[in-house]
């Protein structure tokens, strides 16, 4: 528990962006990589379909990544996370989450204590009341939401919906 | 036949006087003269009026207590008061600020969240050890948020099938008692709605819709499709993820309509914050109990 926890609290300080940092994907398409993460910044090469890429941060829409010959930022929703290989088994939440780390780290070994949300938990759930009491107790007021946000660096922008063709749609707002 | 007295039919589906302004002779009258649940039933589903707000709080809160009966609230009052705060500041930036939001991270380690009517959002604990930061968190509530704004739950009970089952549950009612009915009415179209889930359309919509609220909050506009990307990479047949799986499109379907319908529109708020250091702070609990 103890060792756990201490683990823990040192991947925070380190960051665990270590396990971010290998995180690997692939190209969905031919994809160019530019230096900067900006439409009309210089173009550093190309990458083809399938590419396999690691991925070494994330800023708005682009991904900073390094294949084999080229480093640079590509678009986020040009790649897909993972292996572009089907044979390569893809990724359990355990794992990714880090159960069955401890130990052994022998893998996605717990199989007890799962806390579910199942469509058979759902099945058999009774109504409780008092969560829902409970739930309403920890709401935020519209100023105490403001002042969270101006804490977070956060100030309130001017977009419009947009379709599914990316088109602004009419806000009510 | 009044359009009052038919939205109030609507939602009490025989439990005459749950919901304040219901209640009272004219209710009573009506509750009188059109023979019993299976003349309501018949009412409702002829009913071409809105359910008003109050109504949909009230369903919302009986739809929530069902999902928060299948797994209770995740004792760690600082991610709860955290989620409502996320929550709340996104809300407040859509069509329907005025709703009193709630937010609750639920003690499940499957991968989901939910929405109810009326603003009732519940986020799995499994869920938030997915996420990697505020923006990712933001656009998460904002898709939940969206589909409250758009009423697609509510919508969808409206439809026959749930309808159906709305009166079976009120069929066990007893005429005249108090409290509960509504939540015993309502118990079996939320099992059944919440485990089908709703229409793609929807949940396409609720996408764009969480984008965009997540965005006008301030947030890095791409939270939502990173965390699409994460739940992308996982493999589909993972039980943690069966039933969001089972009751979505899937993940890579999903960021295919969204680079369509964010192009390069959001580029111009891409050095938005993602706050990862505030969002780590905020689950650090609840990381150590799954990794426990």
């Amino acid at each position: 528990m103890t060792r756990t926890r201490t683990w823990v609290a040192a991947c925070m300080l380190l960051g665990c962006s270590a396990a971010w940092a290998q995180e690997t994907g692939y190209t969905l398409r031919e994809t160019e990589v530019k230096a900067k993460p900006f439409l009309d910044a210089q173009s550093v090469g190309k990458l083809p379909e399938k590419a396999q890429v690691t991925i070494l941060g994330r800023q708005g829409g682009w991904s900073q990544i390094r294949a084999d010959k080229v480093e640079g930022w590509i678009r986020l929703l040009s790649m897909r996370l993972g292996s572009a290989d089907p044979a390569k088994k893809p990724t359990a939440v355990a794992t990714t989450i880090g159960f069955g780390r401890r130990g052994t780290g022998a893998g996605p070994t717990v199989t007890t204590g799962v806390r579910g949300f199942s469509e058979e938990d759902l099945k058999e759930a009774k109504p409780n009341p008092e969560e829902v009491k409970k739930m309403e107790t920890f709401t935020i007021p519209p100023a105490g939401a403001a002042q969270f946000a101006a804490a977070g660096g956060l100030t309130a922008q001017t977009v419009s919906y947009v379709d599914a063709d990316g088109k602004p749609v009419k806000v009510k707002k | 036949m009044n359009a009052r007295l038919l939205l109030c039919a609507v939602v009490l589906v025989g439990a005459v006087g749950i919901v304040a302004g219901c209640a009272g002779p004219q209710g009573q009258a009506f509750m009188d003269n059109i023979g019993g649940v299976e003349g309501l039933m018949k009412n409702i589903k002829q009913a071409t009026g809105t359910i008003q707000e109050p109504e949909e709080i009230e369903m919302g809160e009986g739809i929530t207590e069902t999902l928060l009966g299948a797994r209770p609230m995740v004792n760690d009052p600082e991610v709860q008061r955290y989620v409502n705060f996320v929550g709340a500041w996104v809300a407040a930036q859509s069509d329907r600020p005025n709703l009193p939001w709630h937010f609750a991270v639920n003690d499940s380690d499957h991968v989901n969240a939910f929405a109810a009517p009326g603003g009732y959002i519940i986020v799995t604990k499994g869920m938030m050890n997915l996420l990697q930061n505020e923006a990712e968190l933001a656009g998460v509530l904002g898709h939940e948020i969206g589909h409250v704004v758009r009423k697609h739950h509510l919508n969808a009970i409206r439809k026959g099938a749930y309808m159906n089952l709305l009166g079976a549950g009120a069929a066990g009612a007893t005429a005249g008692s108090r409290g509960g009915e509504l939540v015993n009415a309502l118990v079996g179209p939320t099992k059944e709605l919440y485990s089908r889930g709703l229409d793609k359309d929807d949940e396409f919509d609720a996408d764009r819709i969480g984008v965009v609220l997540a965005t006008r909050a301030g947030y890095d506009p791409w939270g939502l499709a990173a965390a699409l990307q994460t739940l992308a990479k996982i493999k589909a047949d993972d039980k943690y993820m069966a039933l969001l799986f089972k009751t979505h499109p899937n993940p890579s379907d999903r960021l295919d309509k969204l680079g369509t319908a964010m192009g390069t529109t959001f580029d111009r708020f891409n050095d938005r914050p993602q706050n990862a250091d505030r969002f780590q702070r905020a689950v650090a609990k609840i990381r150590m109990v799954a990794a426990n």
